[in-house]
């Protein structure tokens, strides 16, 4: 896709206000964090010494290993999960498509901690699964450890890769197919030789999302690895340790993670820096003829895929409906969870609801202009840019809520102790959506309709606002709902950033799953789910009439 | 155009929201209670403080590391009044960010529960015990003392935490090498240990894994074995026969935070008498005050004299915290 | 008066010279075209002046004004694109509208523009209708509409009619340059298609690689093409390489392949030269037929006959030399294999300097 080639002081004074942001709201919080990454025992010099230190311990270095295992494990399954499902979806005619597709976002929004304590409760030692194997004689399978973790994130991540990739399918011409056919390969060549690889950039966007996600989560870890060390919940531990509290070894454990997440994104961008295919379709490709056993094949692959992410969800809802005492469930019905909830949570949801809302707004309103301006106007600014604002892709919520406490509790600018510092943590992390987002409906639009503005005499700041804005709306407004439905489940910097009233949904449940009341944490999460499932029905509305890509 | 006008509907109604949210937030006399107890204890004494002085309490709730890391954060700026439900040695090691304050129980009080500039005082105590599953392991053959915990046959059933991300977790390793010997012979018992153990990264994963039944055994918190126990789980508190190690667990009064007339009404309501009763009867937090009577409250928990305490040196270890975790995190890669 | 000077006009794509030392000067009200193949430079220029793509050096003046360093929207220029680039999301009068908008122009103005517009390129009745209901030619009318409608000093057109299928094509060129001079507007017009540039030009210049290759009328480009390049790219031609055996006066003769040709030019035997001689310009003589007075003749055999209608082009074979001839001639005259007499007037050939 050609850039615009105008000059005009609106490029500029995009990339300018993005630096300036992301400059105040991401690097200076986190060269908080970096500079304790550097500093030596005696904290007077910079040193790299700290690195080598804590690479030198071979609990860190498997942690490391475990961590990349995870992450790339995740993808992998997600992907080979994914990719049939979105063919599946885009092109056969899968009972209740309509339906799958709507529900296919859903794990997204269940926090993935409490969708580690529900794999818990069915597939732990004492999981309701595993006692009823194990009562018909078969080997129970652990949920703990490494396949277990994987499993859990893949099941939870892959609409990451599945969303993206069933967009891109619908996107290919029908001519390329066509053609294919009709030069002698078979519809599997076809598939593999033709349409995966135009697929794969939306893919491998997909699959580095779920990379990143993996390796950055540390509450499903937390609960389900064990003893085996993960990077991001030493980081965590190192930070905050009751105990062994080490800023400088957290510090090189975060910036590890750091680095390892934009080494991937490196990569992914040099692959996708060669293969840019426009993919706009001009004819929609046709469902395909299947006889009776694919499709029930496919409907049967693609719902069990859909339902078995979904498991967590029902175990959290049924769970929300049983009695606890004190700590321990006991069976039976009760709406007694929900009772307590409302008397302790309307606050905090109203507050989720709000902040997600704000931080929504605000992560769109920084990042579509950033978005345009990547796609219109190249230049090595705007490259850097680029990386820039996929940084906190990379960022641990953890240590960007620290680096937050660090930079912004005192002195010259304050933000600690209100909404306003969630609100933008909110933002800058989940930023990079908006951007790719909007560059990817960018992608679609005709740069020259921009240029018949211009030439028009309409000032590139106005033809944005005018013209392109209405023209993205679809996408902008999908990936507005996405980045709220990730809001909303987020705890990580949350946790080391509320104050006062400003508790949100997913501390409600941290706190009630770590204190003993797993009852009411369900219920929260039961009423989150209920909450979230409106934005999500809109954007699968949108999802049909504007084929939404997340990348 | 109706693109801008969405936009900034949603904006301005969000802003009116936040706006008003806050005001409300300040039209009451407050406390900012950070708080590294659960949930449960939370709500209780919350509600029970506000009732009992019209004063709202607003929680932070998190583990006593984010909790002194925030604080350390804020040290210019504090943004809580009190700090609750933190060890003793991590109260201590703290102590510049807090501000003394005589509290009307501090007599009830024993002396070793307290700060003598009184910048922090104790409010319960944990005896550090083993957790058994009843339903997993029979009754009759649970461990009887901690050397019993070095059966090879327990490997894999033994919930430990991880001493970097717990206080009770470090000192009861390191009680455990002095009780197993000392120096090199301790240490290698305590490996041992570790080898049948799984070391988890928060001690309520101990207690709630046993409780739930993924674990067998765990190394854990008494309050957490009545809690489950008296709750209908299957779980069993044994004190080792060698002896244990008391930790005691108190708060604190921010320097410099935004209500520091709450927050030492907040200090004197939660070690009132009727408030450690309270809290004794629905969550089995041992008083650190030692004039309540346990026999009369449920549960059928044991007096403090009458469980057996090994000797501790606890200075020494916090002295040689940094080496000593160094050679913790070296055995537990070892034992992996 | 909007004349355009363009001075000393540079641009570089990393390595590649995509405009290079342009200077040009287009008179008002003409129609110039820019003629190259692609990745000539042709739209690179014609963006320079839209300000879509900015000079490394150079200047461009319309009228007194100086403009490369304007920003695009403030260069009063309409401009037709390749794509049409119609907004989907307005009408067409919505389309048409769009530029006096942003000038703003007083409502009613603009639907008065706006309809007079409209039936300047006879689509009066599809105000209200959305692009997506609009065949291509009718999509290719609102772009012009939309450009004509702000009366701007210099037109555009980037390869406008490039998406139409042929008829459409012909037809659509006769209806911008009407439009054109009947506006009497100044307009640059990119094309890589020569026939259309002989068509509707006052002027063409042909580019290759970022340079101008000649700058001239339709004719003179076409009957006195500066370079065998803008020969070449121009109508179909025979261009040819030989040396000089023999003086003759004003003339000399050419050996090319095995065929000696007789050149008008003035070079010392044993030099190279490069000629050009349009197919139109060679005729076929009956065996009985005398050659002109003047004229050069060889013999020769049909290769291949081509009936295209109105004219029939062959290709002939003197020895090793291989000619293509247009002739009116009714194609039963001539036959494949037919041996023939091939006649010419050395004053139609073009000779370009010894390369």
């Amino acid at each position: 896709m050609r850039a615009l080639g105008v000059r005009s002081a609106f490029p500029f004074g995009v990339t300018l206000i993005a630096f300036i942001l992301l400059a105040l709201f991401l690097i200076y919080p986190l060269a908080q964090v970096l500079v304790a990454s550097l500093l030596d025992p005696t904290g007077t010099t910079l040193t790299f010494a700290n690195y080598g230190r804590v690479l030198g311990i071979a609990f860190y270095r498997a942690g490391l290993i475990n961590s990349l295992t995870l992450g790339a494990g995740a993808a992998a399954i997600s992907v080979v999960v994914g990719v049939p499902m979105a063919f599946c979806l885009a092109r056969l005619p899968i009972v209740g498509r309509n339906w799958l597709l709507a529900i296919a976002a859903l794990p997204l929004v269940l926090p993935s901690f409490v969708g580690a304590y529900a794999w818990v409760m069915l597939l732990g030692r004492s999981g309701i699964v595993t006692q009823a194997l194990a009562s018909v004689g078969l080997p129970s399978l652990s949920i703990y450890g490494m396949p277990g973790l994987t499993l859990v994130f893949a099941l939870h991540s892959f609409p990451y890769v599945l969303l993206p990739t069933v967009a891109a399918f619908k996107a290919i011409d029908q001519s390329m197919e066509e053609a294919s056919l009709n030069l002698g390969a078979t519809r599997i060549a076809t598939f593999w030789r033709v349409q995966l690889p135009i697929a794969l950039p939306a893919v491998l966007a997909g699959a580095l999302l779920v990379f990143v996600e993996t390796i950055e989560n540390f509450g499903v870890p937390f609960l389900l690895a064990e003893d085996r060390p993960i990077l991001a919940v030493q980081a965590y531990k190192l930070f905050v340790g009751e105990v062994g509290a080490n800023p400088a070894s957290a510090g090189v454990l975060s910036m590890l993670l750091v680095f390892c997440t934009v080494a991937a994104l490196l990569v992914q961008r040099r692959y996708l820096a060669r293969r840019r295919f426009s993919t706009a379709a001009r004819s929609q490709p046709p469902e395909l003829v299947v006889g009776a056993a694919g499709r029930i094949g496919a409907t049967v692959y693609c719902w069990g895929m859909v339902l078995l992410a979904l498991v967590p969800f029902a175990v959290v809802v049924v769970i929300s409906f049983m009695p606890f005492r004190g700590p321990v469930l006991h069976p039976g019905f009760t709406i007694d969870n929900f009772i307590v909830l409302i008397d302790r949570a309307s606050r905090p949801l109203l507050n989720t609801l709000g902040l997600a809302s704000a931080a929504t707004l605000a992560a769109t309103l920084v990042g579509l202009p950033i978005g345009y301006v990547l796609v219109r106007y190249r230049s090595a600014l705007a490259g850097i840019l680029d990386s820039l604002s996929m940084t906190p892709l990379a960022v641990a919520g953890t240590v960007l809520g620290i680096g937050f406490v660090l930079a912004f509790n005192a002195g010259w600018l304050v933000l600690t102790g209100g909404w306003l510092v969630l609100a933008i943590v909110y933002a800058v992390r989940k930023l990079p959506f908006n951007v790719r987002a909007a560059s990817a409906i960018l992608h679609q639009i005709e740069p020259s309709l921009e240029e018949a503005s211009i030439n028009l005499g309409v000032s590139p700041a106005r033809t944005f606002v005018q013209l392109t804005l209405p023209l993205m709306i679809g996408g902008v407004v999908g990936g507005m709902v996405l980045t709220w439905v990730a809001i909303v489940s987020e705890l990580s910097a949350t946790i080391v950033l509320y104050s006062g009233p400003w508790a949100t949904m997913t501390i409600v449940m941290f706190q009630a799953l770590e204190g003993g009341s797993p009852g009411v944490a369900s219920a929260a999460a039961t009423v989150l789910i209920a909450v979230t499932l409106v934005p999500l029905l809109l954007v699968y509305r949108l999802l049909r009439r504007h084929e939404l890509s997340l990348t | 155009m109706t693109v801008n006008v969405g936009w900034f509907k949603t904006m301005a109604v969000g802003v009116l929201f936040l706006s008003v949210a806050a005001a409300t937030a300040h039209a009451q006399k407050q406390v900012i209670v950070y708080t590294s107890n659960e949930d449960t204890l939370n709500s209780l004494v919350f509600a029970g403080f506000e009732k009992d002085t019209g004063i709202k309490v607003q929680p932070v709730a998190a583990g006593s590391g984010v909790l002194v890391r925030r604080l350390s954060a804020e040290k210019e700026r504090p943004q809580g009044d009190v700090l609750w439900g933190i060890s003793r040695s991590l109260l201590d090691t703290n102590r510049a960010y807090f501000q003394p304050y005589r509290s009307q129980n501090r007599d009830a009080i024993p002396a070793e529960f307290r700060d003598p500039d009184d910048l922090w005082i104790g409010n319960n105590l944990h005896v550090m015990v083993i957790l058994q599953n009843t339903k997993l392991v029979p009754e009759a053959d649970g461990p009887r003392q901690w050397a019993d915990l070095l059966d090879k046959r327990l490997k894999g059933k033994i919930a430990f935490t991880d001493p970097v991300n717990s206080g009770a977790a470090f000192t009861t390793t390191t009680l455990l090498v002095g009780m197993f010997g000392g120096g090199e012979a301790g240490w290698g018992k305590v490996a041992n240990l570790f080898t049948n153990a799984k070391i988890l990264n928060k001690s309520s994963l101990v207690f709630q894994g046993v409780g739930q039944g993924e674990y067998s055994l765990g190394v854990s918190l008494e309050y957490a074995g009545y809690l489950w126990a008296n709750n209908g789980a299957p779980v069993k508190v044994i004190y080792p026969a060698e002896g244990t190690v008391v930790q005691m667990e108190g708060c604190a009064v921010i320097k410099g935070g935004p209500n520091t007339t709450s927050a030492e009404a907040f200090v004197d309501y939660i070690n009132r008498k009727d408030v450690r009763e309270m809290i004794f009867a629905k969550t089995f937090r041992r008083p650190a005050r030692q004039d309540v009577d346990l026999s009369h409250l449920p549960g059928g928990m044991p007096p403090l004299a009458s469980i057996k305490q090994a000797p501790y040196d606890e200075k020494l270890w916090t002295e040689a915290r940094a080496a000593t975790l160094q050679r913790i995190q070296d055995v537990i890669v070892q034992t992996r | 008066m909007a004349d355009i000077r363009i001075e000393g006009l540079h641009r570089r794509f990393g390595a590649v010279e995509a405009v290079d030392d342009v200077s040009l000067h287009i008179r008002h009200g003409e129609l110039f075209t820019l003629l190259g193949p692609s990745g000539c430079g042709k739209t690179t220029l014609l963006r320079m002046v839209a300000g879509f793509t900015d000079p490394d050096q150079g200047s461009i003046h319309v009228g007194d004004r100086r403009i490369d360093r304007l920003p695009p929207h403030r260069r009063d220029t309409g401009m037709v694109f390749q794509n049409y680039a119609i907004f989907p999301n307005l009408t067409v009068a919505g389309n048409v509208a769009y530029g006096l908008k942003a000038r703003r122009v007083p409502p009613p103005e603009i639907a008065r523009r706006v309809a007079a517009a409209l039936g300047l390129v006879v689509l009066d009745d599809h105000g209200e209708r959305w692009p997506h209901q609009l065949s291509g030619g009718q999509l290719q009318r609102v772009a012009l509409a939309r450009a004509l409608v702000i009366e701007p000093e210099v037109l555009l057109l980037d390869e406008p009619l490039s998406n139409l299928d042929a008829r459409l094509r012909v037809e659509m060129r006769g209806e911008i340059r009407r439009l054109q001079q009947s506006l009497g507007i100044t307009a640059i017009y990119v094309t890589h298609d020569q026939e259309e540039a002989l068509a509707i030009s006052d002027r063409v210049a042909v580019m290759r690689a970022g340079r101008l290759e000649q700058v001239g009328t339709p004719t003179e480009i076409y009957h006195r093409p500066a370079t065998p390049f803008a020969a070449q790219f121009v109508g179909t031609v025979n261009l040819l390489q030989g040396t000089v055996v023999a003086r003759e006066g004003a003339r000399v003769r050419l050996r090319i392949e095995d065929q000696l040709l007789l050149v008008p030019a003035m070079v010392a035997p044993g030099s190279g030269l490069s000629i050009a001689l349009r197919p139109e310009n060679l005729r076929l003589l009956t065996p009985d037929a005398p050659c002109p007075e003047g004229w050069g003749s060889l013999s020769a055999r049909i290769e291949r006959v081509e009936f295209l209608g109105p004219l029939t082009r062959l290709e002939i074979a003197a020895g090793r030399l291989t000619l293509h001839v247009a002739t009116t001639e009714t194609v039963d005259m001539v036959r494949q294999g037919d041996a023939v007499t091939l006649a010419y007037d050395p004053a139609r050939i073009t000779v370009f300097a010894p390369p």
